[in-house]
């Protein structure tokens, strides 16, 4: 099974210049745990910015969330894969990379996330349609 | 265990399975065929999806009767029959989405997610009709039940997205709106029922037990 057929395509955005405390807002208003940060210029790459980061790097540390920029906390470049990529493919790719989700792109355009829980999703899918003994 | 409970003693009980069977490959290839004419644009491959709800009330009429002559021990009987009448629930959704789909006007907008939850639907029936072939395989329906409910769950996300994106959308007059906002709902609503086709197989696998 493909990438493709469990991956979201709905992304969420914030700017390089935003504030932590707008991420934490927009993360638990949309109720995601990752939002892809927007390049700071025509020659920049998308970045992204984790529920793990906020936590870690802003939040334990004690500061201000208003006062931290996104640019300061956030991950980049994407670590993108192709939407036909196989499910255990796109696993192995996070669990060596130790992160939780993987961006399927085509080239330099953005077409969707592919998470952990979409990984659990699609292998049970997979194990419920290669069980059936029709 | 299961096929001695459900086929003995007689052909009543087979034409019943039989025809519950066909009731639902019936179904997944009128969605099948839903999904093509929405991705091709294809409206009168649309009156195809029409008149395959009408010979769904032919199979699920037949089932009812079946059952009614006297068909599987007494217990047994309403759970069958609400199962026909779910599936032929799904089947009234979809003629009235192809009915709908076919006074639309196109909007580009929202045409990928239209996709993607034709295409999910499809997923989702042909995992039930797994499930009904395990039921009476005396096989495990859980993994299957779970994958259904997977599949409802991203159809419900992609749902709230498609319903944000629906706002934006210019509408010129009243009945081209309620066109639109009735034909997503239809749509969307396809999941919800071949979900609680699911759970009626799970409540005849718990009462066979």
């Amino acid at each position: 099974m493909k990438v493709k057929e469990f991956m979201k395509t709905r992304l969420e955005y914030v700017e390089v210049q935003d504030s932590v405390y707008d991420v934490i807002e927009r993360m638990l208003d949309k109720r995601i745990r990752s939002l892809v940060v927007k390049p700071a210029g025509p020659e920049g790459v998308h970045g992204v910015v984790t529920a793990r980061d906020v936590v870690f790097k802003a939040l334990s540390k004690g500061l201000n969330p208003r006062d931290v920029k996104v640019s300061e906390i956030a991950a980049k470049p994407l670590v993108c894969i192709d939407q036909d990529t196989q499910l255990s493919d796109a696993a192995a790719l996070m669990e060596k990379f130790n992160i939780g989700r993987v961006f399927v792109c085509d080239g330099k355009k953005l077409l969707g996330i592919f998470t952990l829980a979409d990984a659990m999703a699609g292998s049970l899918i997979q194990i419920a349609r290669e069980s059936h003994v029709s | 265990m299961f096929l001695e409970k459900l086929l003995s003693p007689g052909k009543k009980e087979q034409v019943v399975i039989e025809g519950l069977k066909k009731h639902m490959k019936l179904l997944c290839s009128a969605i099948e065929v839903f999904q093509k004419a929405l991705t091709e644009n294809n409206k009168a491959l649309m009156d195809d999806v029409k008149q395959s709800e009408r010979d769904g009330d032919v199979i699920r009429r037949e089932v009812i009767s079946k059952i009614y002559e006297g068909a599987f021990l007494p217990y047994l009987r309403p759970n069958l029959c609400k199962l026909t009448e779910i599936i032929d629930n799904v089947f009234d959704l979809l003629k009235d989405a192809a009915y709908l789909y076919q006074t639309l006007r196109p909007v580009s907008t929202i045409q990928y997610q239209i996709d993607q939850i034709a295409s999910l639907n499809l997923q989702m029936c042909q995992m039930l009709l797994m499930s009904f072939e395990a039921l009476m395989g005396g096989g495990d329906l859980r993994e299957k039940a779970l994958a259904i409910r997977i599949y409802e769950k991203k159809i419900d996300d992609i749902k709230f997205d498609l319903l944000a994106d629906l706002r934006s959308i210019p509408i010129d007059d009243f009945w081209e709106g309620k066109i639109l906002s009735d034909f997503v709902s239809r749509l969307t609503s396809v999941s919800d029922v071949i979900e609680d086709a699911s759970d009626y197989l799970q409540v005849i696998n718990v009462s066979l037990r």
